[in-house]
């Protein structure tokens, strides 16, 4: 199956927009409430990351399936300054923007797997996937 | 496939039988007979040698190993005895083709291993992956079970609910704990929520971690949360653990627990009739008589 | 962008949030609200979550942030009707709102104040 469509991001309003359709998908793939919520809320994260480092990128969504399962798969992709070090952004609390700090081990937290690749100058790709439980 | 081979081995069938089962009780009667009849461990040692020759005869046809396998695994029998069992046949049916050969060179030798092989690992595959689907279904029923007696939300009165737990609490459990005490907190209006772990054996770091945060999710929808049932044993792994639950009210039962849910309700309970002075109103009424 | 209606009752500001939050809409919602308590001199908010559904580190900042504020010039804050959901995934996020009071509803809100700003 190969679904993959993607938003781009490059005003505030578009991270709104990216994660109401997120969203959608997850409940057109049978997520529970508060699954569609994590999803909802890991893709906000994602957005307002490119949107705060890289100014543009894009997410993209796809409906992977793997052994008895299926799941949603969100890619963030920006073309931004990169991430220096990524195990000092995947500590908790470290933040450079002066949010909450709770960035990518929180979206780490709410999806079920999680894929960084970064290179300085180049910019950034994440990658999440969500099974559906 | 190598007919003449094929020929040799279904010719014999009598032979290679007998000393298949010779091997096969040789091997294996310590292990399984304290359970199984001898004439039950006979009967399906015949049973399985048919099976395994009607396979050999028609490659491919696989009902009757289909049927065999159902039953045997209906009754619980172990799968070594199978794969044992198999086993046994490949070195019967090796050693009787080698014996019977004029000729014994390697090309002879590596034919014959050959078609053993091509007659055996159909078969000893086709076993296992009914097993294992056998397995996985039964795992899936209980994971299925344990999810549905995993987190019951007791309602015991206005404002107050009571969440016992039971079993072990892993990651996948705990989510849906989680989830639970969430959703029943608001659907039952609850104030005060108790999470009781009498029912929980162990409760390491990784445990508490998952009750803080059910905990504090808890105090985010707007009601409060009380762990009760701490035992003493639990008491002691928790602070020899490190771990900090003293953001949180926590009590050693759950009727303690309810006594100050009721006080963050502004509730109390009263006794409707006083014994004490019903007793001295008798003895008053007796005096007087 | 939206603006969030702010009513007002006796000494108490009441809002009800009911739209999807963005950056924006946040930002002019903190700025609203401050000079409300500061023209009202209401001594205590409640802000209703309960149609709120996503809740991003962004925006419980805000929240937060609106909620110490809110303090220091007198008023206090209660948050009511967060959704499970929401709860959830601020606690996955790590966010814990930890001085924030909360309540199951309006009504519950509203008598959580009056306790407070009685004692």
């Amino acid at each position: 199956m190969n679904n993959q469509s993607c938003i781009p991001i490059k005003k505030e309003w578009d991270i709104v927009g990216a994660r109401q359709y997120g969203r959608d998908i997850a409940k057109n793939l049978g997520f529970g409430s508060v699954d569609q919520a994590r999803i909802a809320t890991a893709i906000s994260e994602l957005a307002r990351n490119i949107y705060l480092y890289a100014q543009k990128g894009k997410i993209c969504f796809d409906i992977v399936e793997g052994v008895n399962k299926k799941g949603i798969k969100i890619v963030a992709i920006d073309e931004g300054p990169g991430i220096e070090e990524i195990s000092k952004v995947m500590e908790d609390g470290y933040t450079t923007s002066g949010g909450l700090g709770a960035g990518l081990p929180g979206i780490k937290r709410l999806m079920d797997d999680f894929d960084i690749i970064s290179e300085v100058g180049k910019g950034t790709e994440i990658t999440v996937v969500k099974w559906l439980r | 496939m190598d007919t003449v081979l094929q020929d040799i081995v279904l010719g014999n069938s009598d032979e290679i039988v007998k000393k298949w089962i010779n091997e096969v009780e040789k091997n294996s009667v310590h292990k399984y007979s304290l359970t199984i009849s001898e004439e039950l461990f006979d009967s399906t040692n015949r049973e399985f040698v048919n099976v395994i020759f009607v396979s050999v005869q028609n490659q491919g046809s696989k009902d009757d190993l289909k049927d065999f396998a159902e039953r045997i695994i209906n009754f619980g029998w172990p799968l070594n005895y199978l794969t044992e069992g198999m086993q046994a046949f490949r070195r019967v049916t090796t050693n009787f083709i080698i014996e019977r050969s004029e000729t014994l060179d390697a090309e002879r030798f590596k034919q014959v291993l050959e078609s053993v092989d091509e007659w055996v690992d159909p078969i000893v595959n086709f076993l296992v992956s009914e097993y294992s689907g056998s397995w996985e279904s039964t795992v899936s029923l209980q994971k299925v079970a344990l999810q549905e007696l995993s987190a019951p939300l007791i309602p015991v009165m206005d404002g107050i609910t009571v969440m016992p737990l039971i079993g072990t609490i892993d990651t996948e459990r705990a989510k849906l704990i989680m989830e639970n005490l969430l959703e029943g907190a608001i659907k039952h209006n609850a104030e005060v929520v108790l999470i009781d772990i009498t029912g929980v054996p162990v409760v390491d770091t990784m445990v508490a971690h998952h009750i803080i945060q059910a905990a504090e999710a808890v105090r985010l929808v707007g009601s409060t949360c009380i762990l009760v049932g701490i035992r003493p044993e639990i008491a002691q792994t928790i602070v020899n653990l490190g771990i900090d639950l003293s953001k949180f009210p926590t009590k050693s039962s759950l009727r303690k627990g309810f006594q100050s849910a009721l006080e963050i309700t502004d509730r109390a309970v009263v006794n409707l009739k006083d014994k004490g002075n019903e007793m001295e109103n008798m003895i008053d009424s007796l005096n007087k008589g | 962008m939206m603006r969030i209606p702010i009513l007002k009752l006796h000494n108490y500001l009441l809002i009800s949030i009911q739209i999807d939050l963005d950056d924006q809409t946040a930002i002019q919602f903190q700025e609203d609200l401050l000079k409300k308590i500061h023209e009202t001199g209401a001594t205590g908010v409640v802000i209703d979550l309960t149609s709120v559904d996503i809740v991003d580190s962004y925006i419980a900042k805000v929240l937060g942030d609106v909620v110490s504020m809110s303090d220091l010039m007198g008023a206090k804050v209660v948050l009511t009707g967060i959704q499970p959901a929401v709860a959830i995934t601020l606690i996955d996020l790590g966010i814990h709102l930890k001085d924030v009071p909360t309540s199951l509803d309006l009504e519950k809100g509203l008598i959580k104040l009056r306790q407070e700003l009685e004692e």
